[in-house]
């Protein structure tokens, strides 16, 4: 079974796994009001359980700078729900990232336990299969050595434009992880992808958990 | 539970042990008796309710009819009547048992039932049992070969754990042609109790053991043997190759030992884990072994020589794809060998190291000196090609007596040739010096030694 938004946020926040500023309004106003607080420009998903891909019904909206451009893609996407009949759960706000993107993910293998994945986001991950595994639990030179494996790790240490990022922190990322797998039992996989990361920050942006 | 009745009993019952010619029953005796040859004290015995004699041995009827002890008792009977000797042998208790007969797990369905028959009896009755569906288990140093396998290896410091039989057989072979040999060989079988792991930590306490070599088709008790393994990776180097990575492969090996494949992703990741050292192929495998038992292990920087530009060359790429660094000359040491006087003034100067096409033993000598010398320089590749001038014997000579002076630094031959070379070879080898005729085999060998 997968996790909602709210549990899945604090089951991060218990270890430590920093989440992008995010929340999810059934009113546009309140939705608004949380747009300015955490500043423009920001991003707008749809939250309906039964769809698997947001973005092929129209619901994900980015790069939303102001005010007006807000209100009408709430609208739009309000809009899309009626259309297609989809119960209407709500739309998440979240402010807008620029970095690279990285994916960590756990899942429990049936003969070695659980096992960690770090991989490249995006088209990384599913076309070029960046990804290295290790067994928890990790220590962080296995960490840092599965993130040396990936290609990946290239541009994570800053190549024509993208960011230097503090790989310290994606360690950390994944030591909870590990942690959170052995503690945890009751979880069954893990997907935080994709991660954004740049020189200020490392958030996961999406994340899914499967109990 | 100890092992130690099975890998050194003082008396083996074979059940199934029979006289008719190109059997596996007899093959089996034939082995287990050579270890009387060499341990006179110890005692064999052959069951078989329906014949008096194999081989000039009288026959028992069952294991219950023996008066003294059985340490060890294997098992060649067809797959439905096991059960009921595994339960006699449990009545005798037996130190251990080995189940050479196929027709359990591996053939599905009522084999799984009668496999999961004998586990509940062994378990039940606290007896080790090895298989079913085993070669069995080959100990050459005491002489012991409790296996069908078709020939006993030469004694040797490398083990092999393997979940095939059918390549246990064909290593033998091989290795009879060759001047390496086995301290233990065991074929798991279908594992049905005793795994890879149970041996793992057996073979951590053989003193004859210096390597230890995996045949994986798949592990069913993933923590414990992460556990072992890195336990013993750390005094034992481990080498293991892991099969059924395609689909197809995948396939043959469920209906095969009856083993789940798990991802090969999460297996690469268990042997990092772990620090045992994977390869891809069975010649792989034993190359790596070989060397671990000759060479000592070293640190990541290491020295090529060669008298042929291409194929240092060749090997400073291999070196690359296999993350082996190759150490810069220090100013040291281009002096020491520009000051020589016997080498060529054309030589490279740098890494690999040139000595030309005209390379005299001297040269050969002053450059493997003036690079043991140089203290970040962990190993030696060394290749000879063979020109006109080349003297194979004087240059093993200069290896074998440089590598004399820093026996904590391996050196790894590629003597490339054929007949001419062959006497050069034969000279290194003896003197405990690996050579290979390929210089990717080289340099995947001197990846086994680096730390």
């Amino acid at each position: 079974m997968l996790l909602d938004f709210n549990q899945t946020k604090k089951i991060l926040s218990k270890y430590k796994i920093p989440f992008c500023r995010s929340e999810v309004f059934k009113s546009k106003k309140e939705a608004l009001k949380f747009a300015k607080i955490i500043n423009f420009p920001v991003v707008l998903k749809i939250m309906a359980s039964q769809v698997l891909h947001r973005t092929e019904i129209g619901g994900v909206k980015i790069g939303i700078k102001n005010k007006e451009e807000f209100k009408r893609a709430f609208d739009e996407i309000l809009f899309s729900t009626k259309k297609k009949k989809i119960n209407f759960e709500g739309v998440l706000v979240q402010k807008e990232m620029k970095g690279t993107e990285i994916a960590i993910g756990m899942k429990r293998d049936e003969i070695f336990g659980p096992v960690i994945m770090f991989g490249g986001g995006g088209i990384f991950i599913e076309l070029l299969k960046d990804v290295s595994f290790g067994i928890c639990p990790l220590k962080t030179p296995e960490i840092k050595e599965m993130i040396k494996e990936t290609k990946i790790y290239g541009l994570l240490k800053g190549f024509r434009g993208f960011p230097k990022v503090n790989i310290e922190k994606i360690i950390k990322i994944a030591q909870n992880l590990s942690k959170l797998s052995l503690k945890d039992k009751k979880i069954k996989e893990i997907d935080l992808n994709p991660i954004i990361c740049n020189e200020k920050e490392i958030l996961v942006v999406d994340a899914k958990i499967i109990i | 539970m100890s092992l130690d009745k099975i890998f050194s009993p003082k008396s083996i019952a074979v059940i199934g042990a029979t006289p008719r010619k190109d059997s596996l029953g007899r093959g089996l005796f034939k082995n287990v008796l050579e270890y009387q040859i060499f341990k006179k004290e110890a005692k064999i015995y052959p069951i078989n309710p329906n014949r008096k004699k194999v081989l000039g041995k009288k026959t028992f009827s069952s294991v219950l009819n023996i008066k003294e002890d059985i340490d060890l008792a294997i098992i060649a009977v067809p797959a439905q009547i096991v059960p009921k000797v595994v339960k006699e042998c449990c009545q005798k208790k037996v130190g251990g048992m080995i189940v050479v007969s196929a027709g359990f797990a591996e053939a599905g369905g009522k084999g799984k039932i009668l496999q999961d028959k004998i586990l509940s009896i062994v378990q039940k009755n606290k007896i080790p049992i090895i298989g079913p569906n085993a070669l069995g288990i080959i100990r050459p140093p005491l002489n012991l070969n409790v296996s069908f396998s078709p020939a006993t290896p030469k004694k040797g410091k490398i083990a092999i754990i393997s979940q095939s039989g059918a390549i246990i057989n064909s290593i033998i072979d091989k290795s009879l042609l060759e001047d390496y040999g086995f301290s233990t060989i065991i074929s798991s079988g279908n594992e049905a109790d005793l795994k890879i792991s149970d041996f793992l930590e057996w073979l951590k306490q053989d003193k004859e053991t210096k390597v230890i070599t995996l045949y994986i088709e798949g592990i069913t008790d993933g923590k414990k043997f992460l556990k072992a393994a890195k336990e013993i990776s750390k005094t034992k180097p481990i080498i293991a190759i892991k099969v059924g990575k395609s689909e197809i492969g995948k396939k043959s090996i469920s209906s095969h030992t009856g083993a789940l494949a798990g991802s090969y992703e999460i297996y690469k990741a268990a042997f990092k884990k772990t620090g045992i050292f994977e390869v891809e192929t069975i010649d792989e495998l034993l190359d790596s072994a070989k060397v671990l038992v000759l060479q000592p292990k070293c640190k990541n920087g290491i020295g090529i020589i060669t008298n042929g530009g291409g194929y240092g060359i060749l090997m400073a790429d291999y070196c690359e794809n296999l993350g082996i660094k190759l150490a810069k000359l220090k100013r040291k040491t281009i002096e020491k060998i520009d000051k020589s006087a016997v080498m060529h003034p054309a030589w490279s100067r740098s890494n690999p190291v040139d000595i030309l096409g005209d390379a005299s033993p001297q040269r050969y000598r002053v450059a493997i000196e003036a690079l043991l010398e140089q203290e970040n320089i962990y190993g030696l590749l060394i290749i000879e090609t063979l020109q006109i001038m080349t003297k194979p014997i004087e240059n093993a000579k200069m290896i074998i007596e440089a590598h004399k002076k820093y026996p904590k630094k391996p050196i790894i031959c590629c003597f490339l040739g054929g007949k001419l070379t062959a006497s050069g070879i034969k000279l290194l080898e003896r003197n405990k010096i690996p050579n290979f005729l390929e210089p990717k085999r080289g340099a995947l060998a001197m990846k086994a030694l680096i730390l």
